[in-house]
């Protein structure tokens, strides 16, 4: 049949050689980018744009293109222009992420690279960058031990570990739902280590842990996790699935009236998440690592003015987490006046980020002999509606500043070892 | 003359294989790449064994692939650091389980098998997700990586040359290439095309049909495990979607997209899907849309590959 119809109106050859044709342009034309000029600074994202974390991926790439805009304007890396590289690192494929971060290093020469999300990916991540002994900043990936156990000299991380979003929500937690948790958690280095730091927190508090469930990555129906859940009789379920996964759990918990019996409350909550459910199932009590609406504290309405500008939308911690690593990577070089990424990396320890990137009421910096972070937390509520407009879905009690609520350099567990 | 003509060809693929990562740097590839292609090509290729030249369809190689790589790593890891070591680990392990295994479904035939052994493959991956304390669950393997190579005169550092970890692998790929080659070549290799071609005359003839079947799942998941060693040694990591359904579906795509009735083939498969994957997800996240619509294409028009087209061609 098919053998007709080509014959008749179109010589079968001439589909196959154009469909031939339209292949190879397919995969001759990126040949033609690699001709870059040499004297740029190059910064590689590798991060998710596809799957279960596209939105919070493309968040921190909005921070990230708005930083290079920036720092371009303002004379770029050492008086070179910046050239940011991005490339789909996938929510959870580790061997796409890896593929990618060689990319980056072997073949476009990165001076900087930026990623990843996914806890996973970013320890996977991690790995390769101390292996090529390139300068590395997490914007967003959690889990601990990526500046605790397994911590490089090379690798700095700008959101916080999950323990001290634990140790930041716990107390509130306790206070105002109660003693008796049961788990929902994601089933990958996050969720194993934000439920470990919450039940560290929760038992030092007087609490008790009831009961618990890991969810694969991805998860669509959490029907039987709830009822499982409201059978243990717990006070709260604490809610620990990210992206939209987060979603999904959130609406069918409210769908089924477990708000109704039983309080629901989680860890580290994002304003992606609470902008996907609807009004009624933005509630409970969680930690924001950065919230927009900070009135008094400098730079911080440029800061949403500047986003808003560019995406008609206010920033959340994803855009505020892309803005201050890639700014980072600005810092460290002209602070060390060079591009070598272990000069950058020492004379990065203990660094103070300006008030005009830190963008919060309290100084952040990295913490000497971890790289790690250390930034005010915003403690409060979700809400349906809030006084500061459509985008204000949450309700701030307290802002916890990060040094207290940390662990000490000992308990992270990091050793870090210099190259010689 | 046409034994001449797969002799030029022959001398032209290796030629090309070996002077990679010099030409592919010039179009805009890296070293790594090329290890990649090598990996996946000696996958499908395993994989082609027994689905070009057996005739049977396997759709949980993957499984094969992922405990070769969890073998490599875990003995890196656990063990002992010794590569050699590790890609012998790695081979056993994965080759022990396809024997139990392949002897347990060797009588089925056609989608029954192909859905067993995608059954079986996800057996080993939720062992895989979420033994979390042995195979670090979701998160992978971390915290290892691969060991240069004493050969007692000198020292191969595969860890920090990416060029020499290149020429360790096509070594490893040539000998596993030429011992598949010899062997589609020996009488043991005719009766394997000759139970593809009408499995019933071959019974008749006297061939014990499941015995050499289960001879080519074996064979074939010793080089798909091998391949999986080399995989988790390419990327220092290895985490359960190495032993997914769908890097199972990735190495029939390959397979078919090559051309599975030729030796060499699934090798031409694999360098079009990981270049295209490389470089169409640089430019748009849809880039899986790319590569089916691709896969799409070859399917309808070129049933037989896309070296189906170049044989086709050259006998015009």
């Amino acid at each position: 049949m098919t053998e007709e119809i080509f014959s008749k109106k179109l010589d079968r050859r001439t589909v196959i050689k154009t469909a031939a044709l339209a292949g190879a342009a397919q995969i001759a034309s990126p040949f033609v980018i690699t001709a870059r000029a040499a004297d740029v600074v190059k910064i590689g994202l590798d991060n998710p744009l596809t799957g279960t974390f596209a939105a919070v991926g493309k968040n921190e790439l909005i921070g990230c293109q708005l930083a290079v805009e920036q720092i371009n304007a303002k004379g770029g890396i050492l008086g070179r222009k910046v050239d940011l590289l991005v490339e789909d690192s996938t929510s959870g494929d580790a061997g796409t992420a890896v593929q990618k971060a060689r990319k980056l290093i072997d073949r476009d020469k990165v001076n900087f690279l930026l990623g990843n999300v996914n806890s996973a990916l970013a320890l996977a991540m991690a790995q390769v960058s101390n292996e090529k002994g390139v300068f590395h900043v997490v914007p967003g990936g959690h889990t601990d031990a990526v500046t605790g156990a397994t911590c490089h000299w090379n690798v700095f991380r700008v959101c916080n570990p999950t323990q001290t979003e634990a140790n930041a929500v716990t107390p509130s937690l306790i206070k105002n739902m109660g003693k008796k948790w049961y788990y929902i958690t994601p089933d990958y280095a996050f969720g194993h280590t934000l439920q470990a730091g919450l039940e560290k927190a929760c038992a030092k508090a007087g609490g008790t842990k009831v009961g618990g469930d890991l969810t694969p990555l991805g998860t669509t129906d959490f029907s039987s996790y709830l009822i499982k859940a409201q059978a243990a009789k717990p006070d709260v379920i604490i809610m620990l699935p990210q992206g939209d996964d987060m979603i999904n759990l959130m609406k069918q918990a409210v769908q089924f009236g477990l708000d109704k019996k039983i309080h629901l409350a989680g860890g580290q909550q994002e304003l992606e998440a609470l902008e996907g459910l609807p009004p009624e199932a933005r509630i409970g009590t969680w930690v924001f690592e950065w919230y927009w609406n900070q009135p008094g504290v400098a730079h911080v309405a440029d800061f949403v003015a500047a986003i808003k500008k560019k995406t008609g939308r206010v920033p959340t911690a994803r855009t505020w987490f892309g803005f201050a690593a890639t700014w980072s990577c600005k810092l460290a070089a002209e602070n060390a006046k060079s591009l070598e990424a272990v000069k950058m990396a020492k004379a990065f320890q203990g660094f103070k980020l300006p008030p005009e990137i830190a963008l919060m009421p309290d100084t952040a910096f990295y913490r000497e002999g971890q790289n790690q972070l250390i930034p005010n937390l915003w403690v409060g509520n979700a809400q349906g509606k809030g006084s500061a407009g459509p985008d204000d879905l949450f309700h701030v009690t307290q802002v916890v500043k990060g040094a207290d609520v940390s662990e000490t350099l000992q308990e992270t567990g990091c050793k870090m070892t210099w190259p010689a | 003359m046409e034994t001449l003509n797969r002799q030029t060809a022959n001398i032209i693929v290796w030629l090309l294989l070996l002077a990679m990562p010099f030409w592919i740097k010039a179009l805009g590839g890296y070293t790594e790449l090329c290890t990649q292609v090598l990996v996946y090509a000696l996958a499908a290729m395993a994989l082609n064994f027994l689905l070009g030249f057996t005739g049977v369809l396997s759709f949980g190689h993957a499984a094969y692939f992922g405990l070769g790589a969890y073998g490599v790593a875990m003995t890196i890891k656990y063990l002992v650091a010794s590569t050699p070591l590790a890609l012998l680990v790695g081979i056993v392990v994965g080759t022990i389980a396809a024997a139990i295994i392949g002897w347990l479904i060797v009588n089925l035939r056609g989608v029954y098998f192909a859905m067993v052994t995608i059954a079986f493959g996800q057996v080993f991956y939720f062992i895989t997700f979420r033994w979390n304390n042995v195979t670090g669950g979701d998160d992978g393997l971390t915290g290892w990586s691969r060991v240069p190579i004493d050969l007692g005169f000198t020292r191969i550092d595969i860890l920090h040359n990416p060029t020499a970890f290149y020429y360790v692998v096509l070594a490893i790929f040539a000998v596993a290439v030429g011992i598949m080659a010899f062997l589609l070549r020996s009488p043991f290799g005719r009766t394997l095309l000759a139970i593809r071609e009408n499995e019933r005359r071959a019974r008749f003839l006297g061939i014990p049909v499941e015995r050499h079947i289960w001879l080519s799942f074996l064979i074939s998941c010793l080089f798909v495990s091998l391949a999986g060693g080399l995989y988790a040694l390419l990327n220092n990591f290895v985490d359960p979607r190495a032993l997914r359904w769908d890097m199972s579906g990735n190495f029939v795509i390959i397979a078919v997209l090559g051309g599975m009735r030729s030796f060499w083939g699934p090798m031409i498969g694999a360098a079009i899907f990981v270049v295209l994957q490389d470089y169409v997800s640089s430019m748009t996240e849809n880039w899986m849309s790319f590569l089916g619509l691709f896969f799409v294409l070859i399917v309808l028009f070129f049933p037989r590959g896309v070296l189906g087209i170049l044989r086709r061609k050259s006998l015009s």
